[in-house]
């Protein structure tokens, strides 16, 4: 259980050379934005095949979906039933964990935006489309044809993010979007967006709780992105907002194609960007604790190297602790995936513990190498600027606390708000 | 067209920062500090054999000689496009000296019926850089060495392209069935897709020991061998020698002060 398979162990070998050559080679010019992220996607899959790995059992899938709707079954459209379905079981989630690690070791924002793309995007087509809406939409995603975002985020709703006041008002069987999504991940470039708007029939009660995911192609009329934002870190993963002004669209752009409550819905999808970060953390500590010791070993001051000091002894250790802890976390992640047992409150805290350990080991290399560890030059000085966004994204460090104190207290009866108090 | 390819693993000696240390017998290294790759030039053969098994069709069967943890760099080239492999295994293979190592893959080799034999020119780790022609020699096939270039002229004939000194490239028609040690750098070895890498666990690696071969113990390993290694040894450091220490900027003044002390500049 907490060791790779012959494959994994097989796949990481395959993966690290071309991490460290091919993709290490056009970091640079994928943090200063002169390389598209989706192009280093392209080549990702043209090496690894992962569109004619999924090929098949995208096409099993649809053929089954659309056999169950022509006889009127209704799936419930849960990630544990996408999990268990036919492209669940041709990725392994270890799998997808091993290569957002590699991809962290060398370039967290690929990881990211590849994340965004096939986990957000694409997972929540397959989960949450019709046949009909997966062959259009989600084919090309897993294809590489098209690239695809995932925006919840609004310039007033971040972790509040059921708050969103984007509206979809229906008229006649088309509805018509209005509103504003912020920090979206691949939106300045993507082709394909989910967007989550609230059905607004003009009934407060109700409409709370309409929140569903609208499927949008690039070019529709009334729809617009935002320039790439300057960020801290994960540079190479573009990052905007999306503009929507009388966007119309039919129900065959509604995912699912049907009004069902929606909320559960971005939840469950918030819930893989979750188990991301882990593996994500996992490679830049491994990075960050590879390089330090390098650099314990060769650096020498007062005529001793950095190693023979104790208190550098302590800083390896230490980052060595965060590894062991973060990397079975990721085993544990993988496993309860893959067996159907996972539970919110140790995703919860899986992110809310690796995401730090990533900061704090990633500072403790840069103060390790002194000077040189400050500097572009040393790969630990990006690799931390970009840790950071695992505290904030996909759920903060501080809400992730508070979803934990909630099941807790729930177990005894007692029902709180994220809000603060109880819940109303 | 069947084509073998052997494959030998080696420790990965990439990493500038990998050590070397001799281990307690003197006759081997600490392999506990290295992790192991295949050999670079057979790298380039395995892409080559599965180059030509694209355009012309046939067989690709992977040969080594290992232990269990070389599935490794089997299943790695299974998974490029290897059909099947053997692994010949068992304890009184170690110390074969290049004739001995030969004589185990012939006995693999010899059966499968195959058109081409590839090897690497060179094993990374022993340098020995005979192994290949030694092996022709048992088979008695045709061979060409540091061969960087290949092209099927007919189903009996093919063109080699062999790097020489200054990057010159020499042509030669050989017949097949014959065996090539290919030269790294004449193709662009692949990363193995991952349906390829799931697809060789499915393939078989048929493990070969001394019974198999039908060879004797007296012609495998050290007895077999007509070359015995004895011993390794770090070069020592000599007093003509001066190890010069410190950052680039301090070793290369140090260096240039040198030069210019004795009068070489
Ligand atoms: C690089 C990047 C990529 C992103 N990609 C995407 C994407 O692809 N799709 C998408 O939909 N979103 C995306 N996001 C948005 C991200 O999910 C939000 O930034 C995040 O959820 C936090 O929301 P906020 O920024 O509005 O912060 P706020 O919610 O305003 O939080 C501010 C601070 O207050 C704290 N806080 C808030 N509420 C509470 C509370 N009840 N109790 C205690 N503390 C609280 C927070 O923890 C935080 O420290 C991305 C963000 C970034 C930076």
């Amino acid at each position: 259980m907490f060791e790779l398979s012959e494959q994994l162990e097989l796949i990481q070998q395959a993966l690290r050379p071309y991490c460290e050559k091919e993709l290490q080679s056009k970091v640079d010019a994928l943090e200063e934005g002169e390389l598209p992220v989706f192009e280093l996607m392209k080549d990702f899959d043209g090496v690894f095949g992962i569109s004619s790995m999924l090929a098949g059992p995208l096409k099993k899938m649809i053929e089954r979906k659309r056999k169950k709707e022509e006889e009127g079954v209704e799936e419930r459209g849960s990630i544990d039933e996408l999990l268990g379905g036919e492209v669940g079981t041709a990725i392994d989630p270890m799998l997808l964990f091993v290569v957002a690690k590699e991809l962290s070791r060398v370039s967290p924002s690929f990881a990211l935006s590849f994340g965004a793309h096939l986990g957000l995007c694409g997972q929540t087509i397959l989960s949450k489309g019709t046949s009909d809406q997966i062959e259009k939409y989600a084919l090309p995603i897993f294809a590489f044809e098209k690239m695809g975002c995932w925006g919840l985020t609004e310039p007033e709703a971040g972790s509040d993010a059921f708050a969103l006041t984007t509206t979809a008002v229906p008229d006649g069987d088309q509805y018509v979007l209005n509103g504003s999504k912020t920090f979206i991940t691949n939106a300045p470039y993507a082709d394909i967006f989910i967007v989550y708007a609230k059905i607004d029939r003009g009934d407060a009660k109700t409409d709370k709780r309409m929140i569903y995911p609208f499927v949008l192609e690039r070019g529709t009329q009334g729809l617009s992105v935002g320039k790439p934002m300057h960020k801290m870190g994960m540079r190479g993963s573009p990052t905007g907002e999306i503009f929507l002004d009388d966007v119309r669209v039919g129900l065959d752009q509604l995912l699912g194609k049907k009004e069902k409550t929606g909320r559960a819905q971005a939840k469950e999808t918030l819930a893989s960007e979750r188990e991301e970060a882990p593996a994500m953390a996992w490679g830049i500590i491994e990075r960050c604790l590879d390089e330090s010791v390098k650099y314990a070993i060769e650096r020498k001051q007062f005529g001793r190297r950095l190693v023979e000091f104790q208190l550098i002894q302590d800083k390896i250790a230490r980052m060595y602790v965060h590894l062991e802890n973060v990397r079975n976390l990721a085993y544990k992640q993988a496993w309860a995936m893959r067996e159907g047992r996972g539970s919110l409150r140790d995703a919860c805290a899986a992110k809310f513990y690796a995401s730090a350990a990533a900061v704090e080991v990633g500072m403790e290399a840069i103060q390790l190498m002194g000077g040189y560890g400050y500097m572009h030059e040393q790969h630990v000085e990006m690799l931390t600027r970009d840790a950071k966004l695992l505290m904030i994204g996909g759920g903060t460090s501080e809400i992730q606390l508070l979803n934990i104190a909630k099941e807790l207290a729930r177990d005894k009866g007692v029902k709180l708000s994220l809000a603060g108090g109880l819940q109303v | 067209m069947n084509i073998v390819v052997c494959v030998k693993q080696v420790p990965d000696t990439s990493d500038p920062d990998t050590e070397v240390h001799i281990d307690g017998t003197g006759r081997g290294v600490d392999q506990s500090k290295f992790s192991f790759v295949i050999n670079d030039a057979d790298n380039y053969a395995v892409e080559e054999a599965i180059l030509l098994k694209e355009k012309h069709g046939g067989e690709v069967t992977v040969v080594n000689i290992g232990g269990e943890a070389a599935n490794q760099v089997i299943r790695m080239a299974l998974a490029k496009g290897g059909d099947g492999a053997v692994r010949l295994d068992d304890e009184s293979f170690v110390y074969s000296d290049v004739v001995a190592t030969a004589r185990l893959l012939k006995s693999a080799i010899k059966d499968l019926g195959c058109d081409l034999v590839l090897t690497g020119c060179m094993a990374s780790d022993d340098g020995y850089g005979a192994v290949g022609i030694a092996l022709a020699q048992m088979l008695e096939v045709p061979h060409a060495a540091y061969v960087k270039t290949v092209e099927v002229v007919d189903d009996k004939k093919l063109k080699v392209g062999r790097e020489l000194e200054g990057g010159l490239l020499e042509m030669n028609e050989i017949e097949m069935p014959c065996l090539l040690a290919i030269q790294t750098g004449g193709n662009e070895p692949r990363y193995a897709s991952f349906k390829g890498i799931r697809e060789a666990s499915k393939k078989e690696i048929k493990v070969m020991d001394l019974a198999a071969t039908g060879l004797s113990a007296d012609e495998v390993g050290e007895s077999g061998s007509v070359a015995v290694m004895t011993q390794y040894s770090v070069p020592e450091v000599g007093d003509l020698a001066e190890m010069i220490e410190g950052d680039p900027a301090e070793t290369s003044a140090k260096l240039a002060n040198i030069l210019k002390e004795k009068g070489l500049v």
